[in-house]
């Protein structure tokens, strides 16, 4: 910001002016843009004027608000009296006594008529304002519906009395006979009930609510373990030299191989005995695995770093190892054992959902055991390897970079390429992928060559960052072209599946070949220009990785996924748990985020400074900070997913949302009203309910 | 012995908080760090225990290279090492005990913490360390609900559960009142004294470094001003320090 110069009041005044034209331009385009959006969303004030729009939609309104949520029982009541056609010489009409007891009695005058002339039906006691109907009865006992005003139904006054006129009607040869007149009345009887549209309603609430609810929960996990990954303040200081980061990343798919082959097999077998396929030998040994986890579990800690204590604490990684499997499978196979044992009833009901858990655990065996694995394998790696990459020479930490990096670059790209090959426009992914690993290396060489470590000045940031573009404009360009992207993505095609290096249990092809070339390459050029000693910033990649994610999954909304959903597990409401869990996953993994990112960061400074770990931290110092506001955001995140449930199923997601539709589609407007009406009800109970709740925490 | 040499903190951008420190502590010394807001105190004590990574220079204690030191063994090193804070750093939302017993969480099994579980010998050195600093009876309270006098006796119990070796104190008393600070600076001597621990402390008053330390280190923009004891700083080198307008006021 300049100041104004209090001697030369001049350019004060040029420049009030210079802001009041800027103003008035801005108020311009405003104007311009508003205007623009009135025409481009169709607004149209004469539509809302025709008749017939208007009619219908009262029409529609009124049933709306008029729902049809109770109905009743009715009684039948009819009173009727003597008719003369063709009136006799000297008739009188017979008066009328009314009865003593007050029930409903009518009177005609004339009681006598021909055919073709117009009576006056008179009643008294009636229900009042209720519908009621004249009925002819002539000779015959033949029964016609005489209307009224040209209805066949008539409303009886408020005072319970009315007062008709019916025309005798036309019969052959009724001359001279005695007819009688009936006025019946449909009186309600007995104490109103719920309609079926609100029995079914209701039902589809139950259902409703209980899909946001298993929304709501199963998302809360996978969402509060990515918000650390997602929360700026943790995961910036994360660093790891990018020695000890290559030889992780090329042991993690390998630990992943092995785990999933061999720690699923150990979970597998553990499982089966534990649902109840083992016998006596088995379950001694089972008990002594865990036995044993809790004695390893208590020996763990080490307080010395030599080598060997590190090969023990390594030894202790992968029995862990074996010991965590081992224990999810007992936890799957005895979940699949109650499903089995419980069928009946609320044990059964329990049984089912301990069951499903074992399944799912048992399906995803596999995939435990390989992330464990993983993980095992790439810790004792760490482990293991941690002093000796601290001892190396520049020289070799050089050549160790280098061939790591190119191995690591090589399976990046790979894994990136493999995805790409599913579909079109997946093929992007590729190119980006390789431009950020080339964006970082000439900046890098920079650094290395011309900076030689000093501090960088003004002009060293500008142009690093120049160089930086100038890299990632270049590999994505290279990349892009050599893999085809472009032609793949006009012509909606996908790369050749054909088989240029096959590998013992992984056929490679052209495609993924080249993109791991390119990987090679870049991982292999940037790895020995930075070196094993430098430092990587992990946790930074860990956090733009995982913002992205959720960014892009939170941009899709759920009634979209919901349609895919729908077409993988049919129309109900699974579909729906299925959808709104994974948009809840992504907000929630958000919101959550931003609550970590808002504490106080002095216990944590404390907490490290004691030597707690980084688990330890955040179960100490963050955990404690962050429960307040997660239950609070957790129950707005319901409340956002009863929301989303009620329309749901109109995607075929399950819940009231369905049911809705289909009668709005029937244009049962009534029947609309009721669903309308009960997701109003439980909306603004729970507005209610969370918000009570969330001023309580936050 | 703590040996720091030519230690230099370069931030990020670009800002020069120290520059080229060398210092010598003998085991059992109490050393007050004094020196204007900014001068580069905190950035001191912080690097000793790597809360910040220096730029330059080395800090070698008992033989053990700290500056080099890889994550496992900066947590060894850290446990040894206590450390208090100005804002007291605890989580006020937790319970006393659970503030105190955090302290010793470098020594216990990581797996520990996922259960929230802490054996009842760690229980039973929290309440004697909340004892020694005489607040015994607040252990059920949260820690939120003491005052500050108390909050910063729980985090110097909590640095006690690391049995620590040295301890580092940053304006441990600038947020509580005079009083108070006298009682907080006395748990600090006996702790000097008992226990035998070397304590680096920043102050922002030199008379509270005239009645505890041993010895001065005067920082003046991330350089050392000052060496020697306090009886030593006349109102010339006071006014080296504090800058020429400054006066001494006495904090009783
Ligand atoms: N994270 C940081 N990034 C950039 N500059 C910083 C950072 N932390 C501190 N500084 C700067 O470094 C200098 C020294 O800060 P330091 O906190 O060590 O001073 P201090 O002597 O403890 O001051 P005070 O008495 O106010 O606590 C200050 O000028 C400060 O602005
Ligand atoms: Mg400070």
């Amino acid at each position: 910001m300049t100041q104004a110069n209090p001697s030369s009041p001049a350019p004060s005044r040029s420049r009030a002016a210079l802001r009041r034209t800027l103003i008035l331009i801005a108020v311009a385009i405003v104007l311009v843009i508003f205007a623009y959006g009135w025409q481009v969303t169709e607004i149209n004030l004469e539509r809302p004027q025709e008749p017939v729009r208007q009619t219908n939609v009262t029409n529609a309104l009124r049933e709306l608000l008029s729902p049809n949520v109770l109905t009743q029982d009715y009684a039948t009541l009819a009173v009727s009296i003597p008719f003369q056609i063709d009136c006799p010489e000297g008739f009188e009409t017979p008066p009328v006594t009314p009865p003593a007891d007050g029930t409903p009695y009518i009177a005609v005058e004339p009681a006598c008529a021909s055919s073709s002339e117009t009576v006056t039906l008179t009643g008294y006691n009636f229900a009042s304002n209720v519908l009621a109907r004249v009925t002819w009865i002539d000779g015959d006992e033949q029964r016609r519906i005489r209307q009224v005003d040209g209805q066949d139904n008539f409303t009886i006054g408020l005072n319970g009395t009315f007062s008709v006129s019916i025309e005798v009607p036309r019969i052959r040869g009724s001359a001279g006979e005695l007819h009688a007149l009936e006025v019946q009345q449909a009186v309600p009887s007995g104490v109103p009930r719920f309609t079926d549209t609100t029995r079914e309603v209701l039902d589809k609430m139950v259902e409703t609510i209980f899909l946001a609810l298993i929304a709501t929960a199963i998302s809360i996990l996978p969402s509060a373990i990515l918000s650390f990954f997602a929360a700026h303040n943790l995961m910036r200081a994360v660093r790891m030299s990018l020695g000890n980061l290559l030889v992780m990343f090329t042991l993690l798919p390998l630990g992943f191989l092995v785990g999933g082959v061999l720690l699923s097999e150990v979970g597998g077998f553990v499982l089966r005995l534990a649902s109840g396929q083992g016998g006596g030998v088995e379950t001694t040994g089972l008990s002594l695995l865990v036995l044993g986890a809790a004695v390893a579990a208590r020996r763990m800690p080490t307080s010395t770093l030599s080598f060997e204590a590190r090969l023990r604490s390594a030894a202790m990684t992968l029995i862990g190892a074996v010991i965590v499997v081992a224990l999810i499978g007992l936890i799957g196979g005895l979940g699949l054992l109650a499903g089995r044992t419980f069928t009946e009833g609320i044990p059964g009901v329990l049984g089912n959902f301990v069951g499903s858990l074992g399944r799912l655990i048992e399906l995803s065996l596999p995939f435990i055991g390989g992330a464990i694995g993983a993980f095992a394998l790439t810790n004792v790696g760490t482990a293991l390897t941690i002093d000796a990459l601290k001892t190396i020479s520049p020289a070799v930490s050089r050549v160790i970079g280098g061939a790591l990096g190119g191995l690591g670059g090589a399976i990046v790209l790979g894994m990136s390429a493999t995805v790409g090959m599913s579909a079109a426009w997946l093929g992007l992914l590729t190119p980006v992928v390789a431009a950020i690993m080339g964006g970082a290396i000439l900046p890098l060489l920079f650094r290395r060559v011309v900076m030689h470590g000093r501090r960088s000045t003004q002009s060293d940031r500008l142009l690093m960052s120049a160089l930086g573009w100038i890299g990632t404009i270049a590999v994505f360009a290279f990349t892009f072209v050599q893999l085809n992207v472009f032609r793949a993505m006009v012509e909606g095609t996908l790369p050749p599946n054909d088989v240029a290096l096959a590998l013992p249990g992984l056929n490679i092809s052209t495609y993924v070949l080249t993109a791991m070339g390119i990987g090679l390459v870049l991982g292999a050029v940037g790895g020995a220009i930075a070196g094993t000693r430098a430092a990587f910033p992990v946790g930074s990649v860990l956090y733009s990785m995982t913002r992205t994610i959720l960014n892009g999954l939170r941009a899709i909304e759920p009634l979209i996924m919901g349609l895919v959903f729908v077409i993988w597990v049919g129309i109900g409401p699974f579909a729906g748990v299925l959808a709104l869990t994974l948009h809840s996953i992504a907000s929630l993994g958000k919101l959550y985020s931003e609550q970590i990112e808002n504490i106080d960061t002095g216990p944590i400074e404390a907490l490290e400074s004691t030597g707690a770990n980084r688990l330890q931290t955040i179960m100490y110092a963050v955990v404690p900070q962050i429960i307040p506001p997660y239950i609070a955001f957790t129950m707005y995140r319901w409340d956002i997913n009863v929301r989303m449930s009620t329309i749901i199923g109109f995607v075929g997601g399950g819940g009231v949302g369905f049911l809705l539709q289909q009668q709005i589609n029937l244009l049962r407007y009534r029947d609309a009203g009721v669903a309308v009406l009960a997701i109003a009800i439980v909306v603004s109970i729970l507005d209610y309910a969370s918000a009570a709740i969330r001023e309580r925490y936050v | 012995m703590l040996k720091i040499e030519n230690l230099t903190k370069i931030y990020d951008n670009g800002f020069k908080a120290l520059d080229n420190v060398s210092l010598e502590i003998p085991d059992g010394q109490f050393v007050a760090i004094i020196g204007l807001s900014g001068s580069g105190k905190s950035t001191l004590l912080r690097c000793i225990n790597r809360l910040i990574d220096p730029t330059e220079g080395r800090i070698i204690w008992n033989g053990i290279d700290i500056t080099a030191a890889t994550d496992d063994e900066l947590r060894l090193i850290r446990r040894r090492i206590g450390m208090i804070f100005q804002q007291f750093n605890l989580v006020k939302r937790a319970s006393v005990l659970t503030n105190v017993m955090s302290g010793r969480l470098g020594y216990l099994n990581p797996v520990y913490a996922l259960f929230n579980y802490f054996p009842s010998k760690e229980r039973d050195r929290a309440m004697k360390a909340l004892t020694r600093v005489g607040i015994p009876e607040k252990a059920r309270n949260r820690a939120s609900a003491l005052s500050g006098g108390q909050q910063q006796r729980v985090g110097i119990a909590r640095a006690l559960m690391q049995e620590p070796e040295m301890m580092l104190a940053d304006e441990p008393v600038a947020s509580l009142d005079p009083a108070t600070s006298h009682s907080v600076m006395k748990y600090l001597e006996l702790l000097n004294k008992e226990d035998g621990l070397t304590v680096l402390c920043s102050l922002h008053f030199l008379s509270l470094a005239r009645a505890y330390s041993d010895r001065v280190i005067a920082l003046k923009d991330g350089r050392i001003e000052y060496d020697g004891p306090p009886s030593d700083i006349d109102d010339d080198r006071f006014r080296q320090i504090y800058g020429e307008e400054a006066v001494e006021v006495e904090i009783h």
